[in-house]
């Protein structure tokens, strides 16, 4: 009889992986990294540190002397500062609901295989294309109350325009402005919108509608719950490039008349580069990036709730 | 063996495109043309702002480069942009022009801050540039600051009221003088334009006046006219010295002056609200506005249906130029402005920028500007008294008469004093001015609000009191200046 000793497997012994294989994802993402932190990081810092100096480039070329809070008190007690933030608030929750609104309705009528779809698609994204500058330009032409062309239909159909023009009033600047910015961005949902809707599979469409479910009730239903957070990160989006609207309202009206159509925006080029108060508009500046955080801090608490992500 | 090479893989192709791009971001800015830096003095960088003069300086260009064999950059902004692209380099200390525009409105601050050179070293050493053939009334507004000469005028505004000959004709309205008359008051200007309130001419509605209504610069330049010609001051003491800037919106000037030009509105289009500079004067070359007041090159800007175009405009040959209306009792002030060239600090080529200088504003080549006949014959805004008597130039300019009566009367210090700050002041006052056109506002209430604004804004920026040494900034001082640098 003989006994066979079993030897048990001995364990590999563990590769050490090298330097570079360890740290090289690190050093992959260390170039984004280092330009997120000097593009955003040190300008805010920047502006951190300049807001509590008195440094206006009118008076001397470097910050005079230290004022701790007072540029923040400053900002906050502008004469313009309600008025600019109301009217800031109006343009980025109106112009973001109207434009998402128009934009998911575009978006649905382009899920239709209608004729000439595919030409519409293509022009659809032309208004983004063009630089908000040059839209500001081309309705300054268009709301002219002398002959511009949507001064001339609103009067065809009988709508009341102001003797002073729709850009001359302070009732209507801040719409005639909202209507530019809506013109120009609603095909950007619409684009985003449709092919997010693309995405919802035809089976669960196909179902509901052997269920008899109504359009309205597809769309509520199954179509925009599953095209949510899309939906959701795009709105917010806008929201925030619409809070710092400033190139339309610059080239449209100049924040004019009084202050009808002023924007936080346009208050801090004012601040910083007719003015030149480079202490005040820094404090501008971070007063602005609370605001916005604030709101979009709660905005995505409250919509991105219940959400696995 | 045969080889594959047909097979590219999704791999090798991001590999190859990737590596493309890294080497193109490395290598690209080495291959892309630089810009030519000012190393020698055989080239001299010319940053300026599209006004009239812009454009026939532009065209004498050749003649500078073929008399002294420098080759000029020459490239022009907005206004905005011009003084945001200037301050911006002057921060970053990079030498961005050898010579650059400068507004009266900056000058002060950009000698303070030590940004541009004075010119007093370069002029007492200069035997020809005639100093005294300026008007002094222009070096003073727009080219002195603390006893130094810091620029020179290349274009000299000062303002004037433009009318319709026919029109006045039509509704038997004495036409306005040349000249500054006791007659020729603001009341006498309102009632002449309220007797064309409603009328028609050549079967349409008739405006009898324009005014620009926008915020913060056109209608602040429109509205310091008047209330300069009524005597009222900005501050409590500038620019004699000591300088004390309380500001002293309150007075009853002020709000005489605001009544008018409420009234001035009335009498406007009313989108008039919206105009800036150049819509008010492109509104009466339309033709259907009666008399207006503006800066004096709207004194030929209008004989065009556009801006630069050289497209006669309609009326043409029907309107002519008279003298501003003054207050009752009061000594006339002409609020002057326009354009001049300094030499930036930062520049390493101060001798070439200075010859430019000199170059521009010399009488032969404001002489030839006046003279090129491209865009209509757009360029009048001489700051050299000879110029104004010269017999060839008046025989196209024909008003130059009431300029230069006009610009002999000007004190660009009083109407917008070009004080540290002075852009925040003005978007307030242009904002309260806006207001009270559009009647959203009481005016002595907004004038109260206004003035308690002003001293908010001049205590923030350590003007009030203020901590610096004062200078007796007078056009007597000026004109002392002028002749001890002429007789270096």
């Amino acid at each position: 009889m003989s006994v066979q000793t079993v030897l048990a497997p001995q364990a590999e012994k563990p590769v050490r992986p090298s330097f570079v294989r360890r740290y090289l994802p690190y050093l992959l993402i260390a170039p984004s990294v280092i330009m997120l932190l000097s593009l955003i990081a040190y300008p805010l810092l920047f502006a951190l540190r300049s807001s509590l100096y008195f440094w206006n480039l009118q008076i001397a070329p470097q910050p005079l002397t230290f004022v701790g809070l007072a540029n923040y008190v400053q900002a906050l007690n502008a004469f313009d500062f309600r008025d600019a933030l109301v009217n800031t608030l109006v343009l980025s929750v109106t112009g973001t609901a109207i434009e998402f609104a128009f934009g998911l309705a575009i978006a649905l009528l382009l899920l239709k295989a209608l004729p000439g779809m595919n030409v519409v698609r293509a022009l659809l994204i032309l208004p983004t294309t063009i630089a908000p500058i040059v839209v500001g330009f081309l309705f300054r032409y268009l709301y002219d109350p002398g002959g511009g062309l949507i001064t001339w239909l609103l009067r065809v159909f009988g709508a009341p325009v102001p003797p002073m023009g729709l850009l001359g009033s302070p009732t209507t600047a801040l719409a005639a402005v909202l209507f530019a910015d809506v013109w120009q961005w609603t095909p950007f949902f619409a684009i985003v919108l449709y092919a997010s809707l693309l995405s919802v599979p035809d089976e669960i469409i196909e179902a509901a509608r052997l269920d008899r479910a109504s359009p309205l009730t597809m769309l509520i239903r199954i179509k925009l719950p599953l095209i949510r957070r899309t939906a959701v990160i795009i709105a917010m989006l806008r929201f925030m490039q619409l809070f710092n609207t400033f190139d339309t309202v610059l080239v449209l009206t100049r924040g004019g008349p009084g202050t009808s159509t002023r924007t936080l925006g346009y208050s801090l080029y004012e601040q910083g580069l007719i003015n030149f108060n480079i202490g005040l508009v820094s404090a501008m500046t971070w007063i602005t990036v609370l605001i916005v955080n604030i709101i979009v801090a709660l905005y995505v608490s409250f919509a991105f709730r219940n959400e696995e992500w | 063996m045969s080889v594959d090479t047909t097979g590219l893989s999704r791999r090798s192709l991001l590999k190859g495109v990737s590596g493309a791009a890294l080497v193109g971001s490395s290598f690209g800015p080495l291959l892309a043309p630089t810009r030519a830096r000012a190393q020698s003095s055989k080239l001299v960088r010319v940053l300026a702002v599209e006004d009239p003069f812009f454009f026939s300086m532009k065209a004498m260009i050749p003649d500078f480069e073929k008399e002294t064999g420098v080759k000029v950059e020459l490239e022009s902004l907005s206004y905005d942009a011009l003084q945001a692209r200037l301050v911006s380099a002057f921060v970053a200390k990079t030498s961005d022009a050898d010579v650059i525009a400068v507004d009266q409105m900056w000058l002060g601050q950009y000698l303070d801050n030590g940004w541009i050179i004075s010119l007093n070293d370069f002029i007492a050493k200069d035997k020809d540039i005639d100093l005294a053939d300026f008007i002094p009334e222009v070096l003073y507004s727009s080219n002195t600051w603390r006893g130094q000469i810091a620029t020179l005028p290349v274009a000299a505004y000062a303002q004037g009221v433009m009318y319709r000959k026919d029109i006045l004709e039509q509704f038997g309205i004495a036409t306005p003088p040349t000249q500054t008359s006791e007659a020729w008051t603001w009341d006498a200007y309102l009632n002449a334009l309220k007797s064309l309130d409603g009328k028609q001419f050549g079967g349409k509605p008739l405006f009898p006046t324009v005014v620009c209504g926008s915020q913060p610069s056109p209608i602040v330049h429109m509205f310091t006219q008047i209330s300069a010609s009524h005597g009222a001051n900005w501050f409590k003491a500038f620019p004699t010295s000591p300088w004390n800037f309380e500001p002293q919106l309150t007075g009853p000037a002020w709000m005489k002056s605001v009544d008018i030009y409420r009234e001035l509105y009335k009498l406007s289009p009313p989108e008039a609200i919206n105009y800036v500079w150049f819509d008010a004067g492109t509104r009466f070359a339309k033709g259907d506005i009666g008399m207006f007041y503006w800066w004096t090159p709207y004194f030929y800007l209008i004989k065009n249906s556009g801006y630069m175009t050289g497209k006669k405009s309609d009326i043409m040959g029907k309107y002519a130029a008279a003298a501003m209306p003054k207050a009752a009792g009061v000594e006339q002030t002409i609020s002057l402005g326009g354009w001049s060239l300094g030499v930036p600090s930062s520049s390493a080529n101060q001798e070439a920028g200075y010859a430019f200088i000199k170059w521009a504003t010399s009488k032969a080549t404001q002489k030839k500007m006046a003279l090129w006949p491209d865009l209509n014959y757009q360029f009048s805004d001489f700051a050299r008294v000879s110029l104004y008597k010269d017999e060839e130039v008046k025989a196209i300019y024909p008003y130059l008469d009431v300029q230069y009566a006009m610009m002999k009367q000007g004190n660009g210090k009083i109407t917008r004093p070009p004080v540290p700050g002075y852009t925040a002041l003005e978007s307030v006052l242009g904002l309260t001015l806006n207001q009270l056109l559009t009647g959203a506002a009481d005016p002595k209430v907004a004038l109260e609000t206004t003035n308690g604004l002003f001293t908010s804004i001049l205590k923030g920026n350590l003007m009030i009191p203020y901590q610096k040494e004062s200078f007796g900034d007078t056009l007597s001082e000026a004109k002392a200046l002028i002749s001890k640098l002429g007789k270096s």
